[in-house]
């Protein structure tokens, strides 16, 4: 590959557009002129209708768990989980997730209590809950970060034991294995995101999956379902349906699935083999998994090593329209709603706070091939290795 | 001879001519497709596909695409306001410009009960009381009076919702908001078509919540839009919508959550825009068909729209008069067994509903006395002006044969 010149010296951008983040996987116009005009021709558009019905079939099959219950999108399905599960008072989740696990249960009146992740996997830091349980809390949120898993087997004992609920929000872990066995039935439920960015999507969209009858007709109840099965009571409803448009395009992505999840895979390992021998980057690998969807690509960035920060790298690959992102960021402990709620939250979260300034997630999926990922680490390498030019370039512009 | 048979409906191509042919009571269905009361709007396929194109080239599916944002502008320049923000639902559009639009450390929100069956529930998510309010008995909506009887000192907000028939006291609402200083959001669902004498709806109050459910006048598979002319509430809306960010990175109001519209709905909702008139011309077109039939059944009278100003002639509601030989919601089982699908109009009215959240209890005897009378008769794009004859015939053999379906309905209750 001919040597590179970084596009923020003067170079060429690498990419002539901007490549995103996010899996972004899409079937081909035909297909997808195909599926609608199916729904045109049954003028079914929403209400739980065949194309969601077959939706929920085969997920319950794909996920080996009883019920899955499709909905609108992965946050509003995170809020019908608190209110199914009647959880009140405070509820434990990790502090490195992403900002709608908290949103969740501050909607449904429900304080957040953050517990740190451990410093390797990213997932929360079981030996710490402990010290955060009070007679207010009832239950815990696991996340799975990262197309791997927080090690449900001993969260599900852990809750056990002191008599609390647990759920998962699994939106990064659709089609994932603990053990050789699919993430989805762990816990009382679990929550799916299928929205374009990960790698089931329907658009906009998710599911909740439990192996409890009661549960899911509660759910089902809270999202409103036209006719699957009997409502029973519930506090409240509301609208968390998934229309047959975005139906049709989770059935067509979960048909794409082993092909999606083989192409991640190979770029995951393309990135691996290429970033190894980088000092001061080190990819995050999928944890606790026996089998993983790779649909995140996220490394640590170590300042003192790399020669540069996270964010002068982030804006390097910018200025090559690669779309690199900081994420978490600035972490849901510093975002609006939560940053002020609760003292010395950030004394409390040192772990956190070191992901959040350090990691970068760069972009895998639909729009990535062998080739740019060759490039973008060729031109991470090179940002190593210029590190001096380009602090001394930074000083004189910012970043 | 039994008398049901002397009874025969006098048109050839009427199905029914003994009691035991209603399909509740053992004869075949009426209409072998369901005829329902939404609207189910479909455009040309074309359009609808030259729209996802659009999308389709730039692979972005979701967050700020370049649908919803044409989509958005188009309804504000349909409906004359400043700003529009679309939402995966009218539901979750309501939820976050209520809990924007309430006054900070009061409690209530002031509703009508004859109303749709969530209203309550939208109110619980955003932990205000539903105090509801009675309606006028002539227009099913709640009026300034009515309103003004529900405020105290706790009123956070009114949500001012129009009936599905023409619209409530808009000027009388909104000057008593202004007032006595309580913000006003219209639920103007039903009403996305309609003109009032001073102005086009969408532009009143502070805000107005509207819906894209395939059910109503403009489908967009799911969805729902709110227009306002506040630049302050349509940039709050716009971050609350994507959990409080604006821009990459930098969330910054708190109450966010997930209620973006996706491409594919967003493509939906422009195409069937663009036919909105001939929609319209349609639902007209069936409206005079019921107006001219129902004449003649006695017992019902259709609820008809004001046509001094522009209206959708989308909903079709009738009243069962004392006459009527049936109870309503007898009437709605007989008609749904013939695939006929009419509901009860707003029935049970929430305060009669059993709640697991706070609420003002209330006494409204025209509520409730209104909720046992009204159903919605099919309408929308499924249903032709030939269906609504044998909709219509289908009532007046209901009416000559009142007293002994419901004879045999008892009969079969009893078994």
């Amino acid at each position: 590959m001919k040597s590179h010149r970084l596009a923020l010296l003067g170079g060429t951008a690498a990419f002539a557009k901007m490549l995103p983040v996010g899996q972004l996987y899409f079937p081909s116009w035909d297909r997808y002129e195909a599926a609608m005009r199916g729904i045109f021709e049954r003028r079914y558009y929403t209400n739980q209708g065949p194309l969601v019905q077959q939706l929920e079939a085969r997920l319950q099959e794909f996920l080996d768990v009883k019920h899955v219950i499709c909905v609108t999108n992965a946050t509003i399905g995170l809020m019908m989980a608190a209110e199914a599960l009647g959880l009140s008072g405070k509820v434990v989740l990790p502090s490195f997730t992403f900002i709608a696990s908290a949103q969740s249960l501050s909607w449904t009146g429900i304080e957040p209590v953050f517990c740190d992740v451990n410093p390797s996997t990213h997932q929360i830091d079981i030996d710490k809950i402990d010290a955060l349980l009070d007679d207010q809390v009832t239950g815990i949120m696991g996340v799975n970060l990262w197309g791997g898993a927080s090690d449900p087997l001993a969260l599900e004992s852990f809750a056990y034991d002191r008599d609390l609920k647990l759920y998962f929000d699994s939106a990064h872990a659709f089609g994932c294995e603990v053990n050789h066995k699919k993430i989805a039935g762990f816990g009382s439920l679990e929550v799916f995101s299928f929205h374009a960015t990960k790698i089931l999507s329907a658009t906009e969209g998710g599911c909740l999956c439990t192996n409890d009858v009661m549960l899911a007709a509660k759910l089902r109840n809270i999202r409103s379902s036209y006719g699957a099965g009997r409502p029973v009571p519930v506090v409240k409803t509301s609208n968390g349906r998934m229309s047959e448009a975005q139906a049709a395009i989770a059935l067509m992505s979960l048909d794409d699935f082993p092909e999606n999840q083989k192409k991640n895979a190979m770029l995951f390992c393309k990135y691996e083999e290429r970033l190894k021998n980088i000092p001061g980057i080190k990819l995050v690998k999928p944890a606790g998994v026996t089998f993983s969807n790779y649909q995140y690509l996220v490394c640590e960035v170590d300042e003192n090593i790399f020669g540069l920060s996270r964010d002068s790298l982030i804006a390097v690959l910018k200025a090559e329209n690669v779309n690199a992102r900081r994420y978490f960021y600035p972490g849901v402990h510093r975002s609006a709603g939560y940053k002020n709620s609760i003292r010395g939250l950030i004394d409390d979260l040192p772990v956190t706070e070191s992901l959040c300034a350090s990691c970068i997630q760069l972009p895998i999926g639909a729009m990535v091939d062998c080739d740019s990922v060759d490039m973008i680490c060729e031109i991470i390498d090179k940002c190593q290795r210029s590190a001096g030019l380009l602090k001394s370039f930074f000083a004189e512009h910012g970043e | 001879m039994p008398l049901s048979q002397k009874k025969m409906v006098n048109v050839a191509v009427f199905s029914k001519n003994l009691v035991r042919d209603l399909a509740c009571l053992g004869g075949s269905r009426f209409f072998a497709e369901p005829k329902s009361t939404s609207s189910l709007g479909q455009p040309n396929f074309g359009r609808f596909l030259r729209y996802s194109e659009q999308f389709f080239k730039q692979q972005h599916y979701t967050n700020n695409g370049v649908l919803v944002n044409q989509l958005e502008e188009r309804l504000a320049e349909f409906h004359g306001t400043h700003f529009c923000v679309a939402f995966c639902s009218g539901f979750w559009g309501l939820v976050l410009t209520m809990a924007s639009l309430a006054l900070k450390r009061k409690s209530e929100v002031v509703m009508p009960s004859l109303t749709y069956r969530r209203m309550a529930d939208i109110a619980a998510w955003t932990r205000l009381k539903p105090n509801f309010c009675e309606v006028d008995s002539g227009t099913l909506a709640m009026s300034r009076q009515t309103v003004n009887d529900c405020i105290n000192s706790e009123t956070a907000l009114i949500v001012a919702v129009h009936p599905i028939v023409n619209c409530c006291d808009i000027e009388g609402i909104v000057s008593l908001g202004k007032e006595r200083g309580i913000p006003v959001l219209f639920d103007s669902v039903e009403s996305v078509y309609e003109t009032v004498s001073a102005g086009k709806v969408g532009i009143f109050g502070d805000a107005e919540c509207f819906s894209m459910h395939a059910s109503k006048l403009l489908n967009g598979f799911e969805g729902g839009y709110v227009t306002t002319n506040n630049v302050e509430l349509a940039r709050r809306l716009t971050s609350l919508r994507t959990y409080g960010f604006e821009g990459q990175d930098n969330c910054v109001i708190p109450g966010g959550l997930n209620a973006k519209l996706n491409e594919i709905h967003a493509a939906m909702a422009l195409a069937n825009l663009d036919e909105l008139e001939q929609l319209v011309i349609d639902n007209c077109r069936r409206y005079r068909s019921y107006q001219a039939g129902l004449v003649n059944v006695p017992g019902i009278r259709l609820l008809e729209f004001n046509e001094t100003t522009k209206t959708s002639f989308k909903n079709i509601v009738v009243e069962l008069l004392d006459d009527w030989p049936l109870m309503r919601d007898e009437t709605v089982a007989v008609l749904n067994a013939e695939n006929v699908l009419a509901r009860a109009y707003y029935s049970p009215p929430l305060h009669q509903k059993k709640m697991g959240y706070s609420y003002v209890p209330a006494t409204l005897e025209v509520t409730d006395y209104l909720a046992q009378r009204f159903m919605l008769l099919p309408c929308g794009d499924f249903v032709t002006c030939d269906d609504i004859g044998k909709i219509i015939q289908l009532l007046k053999f209901i009416q000559s044969h009142g007293a002994e379906i419901a004879r045999c309905l008892t009969e079969m209750k009893a078994k």
